[in-house]
């Protein structure tokens, strides 16, 4: 499992290229949202001239790495050594996080001049800026100091931006949210204590060397496990997660469904392959609870009222698909071939649901402002009216539930195959549970949007281009599926 | 010498312990913020006592001063009836009302129970000899005791300023385990100067929201006595 991180030594060195295009990824960032913040824009040009520079350095890692495979770096900062490295899923991943990232830049302009929302609206892109960058840190980083610090910076913007609405709920949330989050942290804390204190280490590379299997790595992994999941909004403590999304403005929800949360399982993932490799414990428990996270999710979605609390607690059941896949990643005894076949789906379901849920959030929140209300029942009549953002919805949905040609689609595939051939039925229920499922609260929403006998009044015209960004998402979910070999011959490790 | 150094850390611990609790329990609210600027200042002793200066600095900077502040900010100290002429500071503002909660009490008790077994399980792997002789380091015990007992103040208090206390609180104690555990290399004081600069921002965005809020309650449920308000009706 190790290698499957790039947590190895590295062929060849860094291009001086390289180095700085790994510090436009990092820096940019900020800068430009400091500049966003200075200059309040709220037109589409200047943002897209900002979203080119970053997703060029991306374009060019992505080559680098594809000429050089995995790539290092380190530096000695007053006696505390920092490394990062960049793989084939770190650079699949920050690769995810630009494009959504730049879509979710692109369509704040048009957002913020229909919402009209005041003077704190120009905090947004600063807050943008410090998430984009500590989400691409949290890609690279290779030792628990930079992760934590990453982690917590990605988390303290989260929460910043999800408060900007200023409405009471959303401050309440948010206060929630800010605590919890906190608390959280204490326990990732804790854990890194625990690791330093016993392997005296704080190198993810050379910590997989001297970690072995014992009560130390079990208690760290469940303080870590503890903080994370918390971070991550998996199955019992998803609690915070639907009342934060309420309120919040749509491209943060965007952001936050599609990436914060899938930083904080990634960095599950990564430290319990360290930690726990080969226990079946854990594993096993994180799996239970992800069927019950599919099936809890999927009936609080179908019995929602408001269109938000919908596409927030779709979020909850569409974690539990990627907790299911656990015993497979880090169970023992898994044969070589399921085991690459589960690591693939894993990062394809995460990715696919990463664009098709900004993509979901994005025609949600275009749906709400158009017609001003957001319950289910103030959908009705918009199919005459809105079909280009019902279509986006749709298109969305099809992902979601995992038909084909969607990136869902594939991604299940792939996944069932291992679980059949590893013979776990239970988990391949609750896989053809959680379909059913969604397909039964996403056609709800059909249900009431198709209602012709509604009397319509106003409808606000949506700014362009605001239904065009979604449906890129969207389509970029949709046809993930059929290229799914460019994302997966990525995925195969650390060397090429 | 060493009798009276360890005589001094344990003197420190105890005079951590008690301005924890007291503050942790205190109902009036400016007194425990009072309290937590002078927790503050012990835990910046106990990281001189520990041989890390700069941490000791990082701490006063910015666990006495700047996390300090934020705490009398949200009280709304600095700006008493200034922001909002309606909004009226008197002692009332001052103290917390609210019972503590009984909602959720089981699963609050379960998380905060999960924690203080994942946190004895790390002192007894890691520092096998607390078991034996738990008064050899004292700064540990009272961090053991401290973050235990801000855990269950975190799952029960509904005052949300007492909420943020009690997490800074138990951060501190973290921080203090983590130094125990760890010693204090290079690594672990980067680690603790990240997390108190994160507990900082946690705490200035925390007193931001409690003031909005406080703002809110006030709009939504005005008082009669209140002038401005009053005169509308």
């Amino acid at each position: 499992m190790i290698w499957r991180f790039g947590l190895l030594n590295a062929t060849f060195e860094p291009l001086w290229l390289t180095h700085w295009a790994l510090a436009a990824t990092l820096v940019l960032p900020i800068l430009f949202g400091l500049l966003g913040a200075l200059f309040s824009t709220r037109r589409v040009l200047p943002v897209a001239l900002a979203c080119l520079p970053i997703l060029l350095a991306g374009g060019l890692l992505l080559i680098d790495y594809q000429q050089a495979g995995l790539l290092r770096w380190q530096w000695q900062v007053a006696g505390v050594t920092i490394s990062l490295r960049l793989n084939g899923l770190g650079i699949l991943m920050l690769l995810v996080t630009q494009w959504v990232g730049a879509a979710a830049a692109l369509y704040t302009p048009g957002h913020l001049r229909l919402t009209n929302p005041g003077k704190l609206s120009r905090w947004l892109w600063p807050l943008m800026g410090v998430l984009i960058s500590a989400l691409s840190l949290i890609w690279v980083a290779a030792d628990l100091l930079t992760l934590y610090a990453a982690l917590e910076l990605m988390g303290l913007a989260a929460v910043g931006m999800l408060l900007l609405s200023g409405k009471p709920a959303a401050l309440v949330a948010g206060m929630r949210y800010l605590l919890l989050t906190l608390v959280g942290s204490l326990a990732y804390l804790l854990g890194v204590a625990l690791v330093l204190g016993y392997w005296g280490q704080l190198d993810l590379q050379t910590l997989a060397d001297v970690v072995e299997p014992g009560p130390v790595a079990w208690v760290a992994a469940a303080l870590m496990g503890a903080g994370l999941a918390l971070k991550a909004a998996l199955f019992p403590l998803h609690g915070w997660l639907t009342p934060v999304h309420e309120s919040a403005w749509t491209p943060v929800s965007a952001l936050h469904a599609a990436l914060v949360i899938k930083a904080s399982l990634f960095i599950l993932v990564m430290l319990w392959s360290i930690l726990l490799p080969g226990t079946s414990f854990a594993p096993q428990l994180v799996a239970w609870l992800g069927m019950l996270a599919i099936v809890w999710g999927g009936l609080v979605a179908w019995r929602a009222n408001s269109l938000k609390t919908l596409v927030a607690s779709s979020t909850v059941a569409q974690l539990g698909y990627l907790m299911v896949v656990f015993p497979l990643l880090l169970g023992p005894d898994i044969a070589p071939l399921p085991q690459a076949l589960a690591w693939q789906g894993f990062w394809l379901q995460l990715i696919g649901h990463a664009l098709a849920k900004a993509a979901m959030f994005m025609a949600a929140g275009n749906l709400i402002l158009a017609t001003g209300e957001s319950s289910l029942k103030g959908l009705a009549g918009s199919s005459r009216r809105l079909p280009l953002s019902l279509l986006i919805f749709g298109i969305a949905s099809v992902t979601l539930m995992g038909l084909p040609p969607s990136a869902g689609f594939t991604a299940k595939w792939l996944l069932l195959q291992a679980m059949v051939m590893t013979q776990q039925w239970v988990a391949v229920a609750a896989l053809l549970v959680g379909t059913l499922l969604t397909a039964a609260y996403v056609f709800r929403v059909f249900r009431y949007s198709f209602d012709e006998q509604a009397p319509r009044h106003h409808y606000q015209p949506l700014a362009p281009g605001m239904d065009l960004i979604a449906l890129c998402l969207a389509l970029a979910a949709f046809g993930l599926g059929l290229l799914a070999h460019l994302p997966l011959s990525l995925l195969h490790g650390g060397v090429v | 010498m060493i009798a009276s150094f360890v005589l001094l850390e344990g003197v420190v611990a105890l005079c951590l312990g008690a301005a924890a609790l007291v503050c942790l329990f205190d109902r009036h609210l400016l007194r425990a913020s009072c309290l937590f600027v002078v927790f503050a200042l012990f835990m910046a002793l106990a990281w001189l006592l520990l041989g890390a200066p700069w941490l000791a600095l990082v701490e006063v900077v910015l666990g006495v001063v700047f996390t300090g502040a934020c705490f009398f900010y949200a009280l709304g100290v600095f700006s008493p009836g200034t922001t909002y002429p309606a909004y009226n500071i008197d002692a009332m503002n001052y103290y917390d009302y609210s019972r503590d909660s009984c909602s959720h009490g089981v699963t609050r008790v379960l998380l905060a129970l999960a924690w203080c077994l994942m946190m004895g399980g790390a002192i007894r792997y890691v520092m096998p000899e607390m078991v034996y002789s738990p008064t050899e380091h004292p700064l540990v015990l009272a961090s053991i005791v401290i973050a235990a007992t801000a855990m269950g103040a975190f799952a029960f208090h509904r005052h949300l300023l007492r909420r943020l206390l009690a997490f800074n609180i138990l951060g501190s104690s973290v921080f203090l385990l983590l130094a125990g555990m760890a010693g204090t290399v290079e690594g672990a004081q980067a680690l603790i100067s990240v997390g108190l600069s994160i507990a900082w921002l946690g705490s200035l965005l925390g007193a931001l929201l409690i003031r909005y809020l406080l703002m809110f309650d006030h709009d939504a449920s005005p008082r009669p006595d209140d002038g401005v308000r009053g005169q509308s009706q």
